[in-house]
């Protein structure tokens, strides 16, 4: 069988309806949008039909949406800007679950260890339940910028996006949430959930990579950690990444109109990959399995693995493309922060995150669960000791 | 064919060994182990495992069209290779890390973690040859006399040998660099690595800083002294010298001085003339096998240095350490250091070196 791709969160090749629609912006219609001629118009034209798109997309207004440069950028222009203008009117804090990405946490540990604002980590049970008894506590002591994901990247948990955001407005605070993993998958609505900020990335959803947007509700203020141009409200200045908006907001679209259908296609395979190993490999775990989740992620926990990067490598060699936590730390081989997060310490615990995309079909998750097995077999003969 | 887990450390060696390999047919799986944490060391590209000796790694094997991974082993390595590196110097011993990490660490995690990938061969860029016979698998020496590495792989489990392969094992330095430039492999041309992969800076006393700090007894002032105790000078901590230096000494002496021997219990570094280096007996601890231990009486080779040549010498007693007596006295013989024993071109196993002394002081 040829080599099977289940690694849909860690990225997704780009739809075709989205690179044609780039395609002009890459050479004809060139021009730099904050030209006043003709070339500038052309170009701005497109990045305003983008915004729109985007807006419309997910239930705001245009002038509610900043481009950036993906998600990463996102999410930090949120939390340090988000926390920055709270910190202008007096002491501020700062909050975030215990499973956010790396591109959240690291900026909140960052505050707090710059010495300007306390930043607590609520911690998330495998059932998916949020402290939030933690962040009223937080939210009641200054006001608070709160980071609490839509979806989450390794296992496809969902926090309450919407009782965190009535605590932290209570007390004055503004409530962001990583929804890169979401959008697509869930619906995922600002008219609906009252976020203040919103952070999206392209290339999970079929777009481009490098083009992403933070939605900032009217009213709220973020202020930049770029200085430069008066692009994107100077907010992100920068010459805008006209083909990469377009992109983006292609994708977002067709995303969000697919989303029924696209959402029970990958509860199909999710429930079929979790039914099977459960059955099959004696001792495995879905994490977070009584979560509310994502249907496209399935987060397998195996027991008796001393290293699980040489699980992911054996996998690959046999044609079985997964991840472990997140791409972005595979290859340690030791548990991540989202798993330890979740279950704390385990020895000889390992992680499979197999996650799945438009292009997945049943005959490959059956493959996937034949792989799987076999090589967890060898894989746990073999490296009894590596971590002696 | 059978699958090969290959050893990159991004070095024209490894590479070729790579591209040879995947010539004959092998299924090559290739591999470079992160041993420590770049981001604590200013200087990288130095030395062979560092992050470019990742990257060169990574691009040799995608012209070769062979999966590459990284091994994070930086826990085993630490614990293994570093710390014991440290604890030598502060017993007034010179380690051989690279030595320790062939035997502790980097191919028990090849052949454990090539398990698991379904590899039933590890391979690596040695310039030395294995031999599989019937009667078992032997390391020998490697046919390019200027580069041979059989030194480095004493310690190798027995059990292990049978699983190896030494693409390099029949080559010179000279052809293996012109068949990677045939195969234009981007290391082609790549530098010789000599530091200590985990000293980037060169200077290993900057690690040892770093580990001991500055008032540990190994990096504090002591007296140089003379065989017969009297005391010449002071040195700034004996941490600093290994068997046989000559600089660092001070002047003022009628004939050039080495050290001949260090006191880490009174942190005396002792110094003595060309003539006082000399030794003839020689305690190995330590030891490690590939065949059954040549008894005592026995006459054996042993390499007692990198690159030095090999001396004759004879099994004198084997209690808790191996003893050996040399047909002829060796100057800068170094605790630390490894005794590797040969018979002709076969590396019969090899231990640590405890100490050496003249046969006319027992």
């Amino acid at each position: 069988m040829t080599p099977v791709y289940l690694d849909y969160a860690a990225t997704t090749p780009v739809r075709d309806e989205v690179l044609e629609a780039m395609e002009p912006f890459a050479n004809q219609r060139f021009g730099n949008p904050s030209s006043m001629h003709r070339w500038g118009r052309a170009a701005r034209a497109a990045l305003d039909e983008a915004r729109a798109t985007v807006a419309d997309a997910i239930g705001a207004r245009p002038s509610e949406i900043v481009f950036v440069r993906g998600g990463t950028e996102s999410d930090n222009l949120a939390v340090v800007g988000g926390f920055d203008a709270l910190a202008e009117k007096g002491p501020a804090t700062v909050a975030v679950s215990a499973i956010e990405h790396s591109a959240v946490l690291e900026p909140a540990l960052r505050i707090e260890g710059t010495g300007r604002g306390r930043t607590t980590v609520l911690g998330v049970t495998p059932d998916g339940v949020l402290d939030l008894d933690r962040l009223h506590t937080s939210a009641a002591t200054a006001p608070t910028l709160a980071s609490v994901m839509w979806a989450n990247n390794e296992t496809g948990i969902m926090l309450p996006v919407a009782e965190a955001a009535s605590i932290v407005h209570e007390h004055g605070g503004l409530l962001h949430s990583d929804a890169c993993q979401a959008l697509g998958k869930v619906p995922v609505d600002v008219r609906e959930v009252p976020v203040d900020l919103l952070s999206v990335t392209g290339h999970k959803i079929h777009g481009p990579k490098g083009a992403g947007f933070l939605f900032i509700r009217a009213g709220r203020s973020v202020r930049p950690h770029l200085f430069g141009g008066s692009q994107e409200l100077s907010i992100r200045p920068g010459t805008e990444d006209v083909a990469g908006a377009v992109g983006l907001a292609t994708a977002v679209k067709l995303a969000v109109d697919e989303v029924a259908t696209h959402s029970a296609h990958l509860s199909e395979l999710h429930d079929r990959l979790e039914a099977q190993l459960l059955d099959r490999v004696p001792g495995v775990r879905v994490n977070g399995a009584e979560a509310r989740r994502a249907p496209h992620v399935s987060s397998i926990g195996v027991p008796e693995i001393d290293d699980g990067s040489a699980l992911l490598m054996a996998l690959d060699l046999e044609g079985v493309a997964v991840s472990g936590g997140s791409a972005c730390h595979s290859g340690s081989g030791k548990a991540s922060h989202v798993i330890s997060a979740l279950f704390g310490a385990e020895d000889r615990f390992a992680t499979i995150r197999f996650s799945f995309g438009r292009g997945t079909t049943v005959q490959e998750i059956d493959h996937a669960v034949d792989v799987t097995s076999t090589v967890l077999n060898r894989v746990r003969g073999a490296t009894a000791g590596v971590a002696r | 064919m059978s699958r090969v887990l290959v050893a990159m450390s991004g070095g024209v060696d490894s590479s070729l060994a790579a591209a040879l390999l995947v010539e004959e047919g092998h299924d090559v799986v290739g591999v470079t182990m992160k041993t420590f944490c770049y981001s604590d060391t200013p200087a990288h590209g130095k030395t062979c495992c560092g992050l470019d000796g990742i990257m060169d790694a990574r691009r040799v094997a995608d012209t070769l069209g062979i999966p590459h991974f990284v091994f994070d082993v930086e826990e085993d390595f630490t614990r293994d290779v570093i710390d014991d590196f440290v604890a030598e110097y502060a017993r007034g011993r010179t380690p051989n890390p690279c030595v320790r990490c062939n035997s502790n660490t980097k191919f028990r995690d090849l052949l454990e973690r090539g398990r698991a990938l379904d590899c039933d061969r590890i391979a690596t860029g040695h310039y030395v040859r294995i031999a599989h016979e019937p009667d078992g698998s032997h390391l020998l020496r490697g046919h390019d006399a200027n580069k041979d590495q059989s030194y480095f792989l004493w310690g190798l489990p027995r059990e292990m040998l049978g699983t190896l392969l030494f693409p390099l094992g029949e080559l010179t330095k000279d052809q293996v660099r012109e068949r990677a430039r045939a195969l234009t492999l981007a290391t082609a041309d790549k530098p010789e690595s000599q530091e200590i992969c985990f000293v980037p800076t060169g200077d290993y006393r900057d690690l040892l800083v770093k580990r001991l700090g500055t008032v540990h007894p190994a990096l504090e002032a002591g007296p140089l002294v003379r065989l017969d105790g009297t005391v010449v000078g002071e040195h700034g901590g004996y941490a600093g010298f290994t068997v046989g230096q000559r600089k660092g000494l001070g002047g003022g002496f009628p004939e050039p001085m080495f050290v001949i021997e260090i006191r880490p219990e009174r942190r005396e570094v002792v110094i003595g003339t060309h003539d006082e280096l000399f030794a003839d007996r020689v305690h190995i601890g330590e030891l490690n096998w590939h065949t059954d231990e040549p008894t005592v009486g026995s006459p054996v080779s042993v390499q007692l240095r990198y690159r030095a040549p090999i001396v004759a010498a004879r099994v004198a007693d084997r209690g808790g350490e191996l003893v050996l007596d040399l047909v002829e006295p060796r100057a800068a013989i170094t605790p630390g250091q490894s005794a590797v024993v040969f018979d002709g071109d076969r590396v019969l196993g090899g231990g640590r070196i405890v100490r050496a002394e003249s046969g006319a002081t027992v």
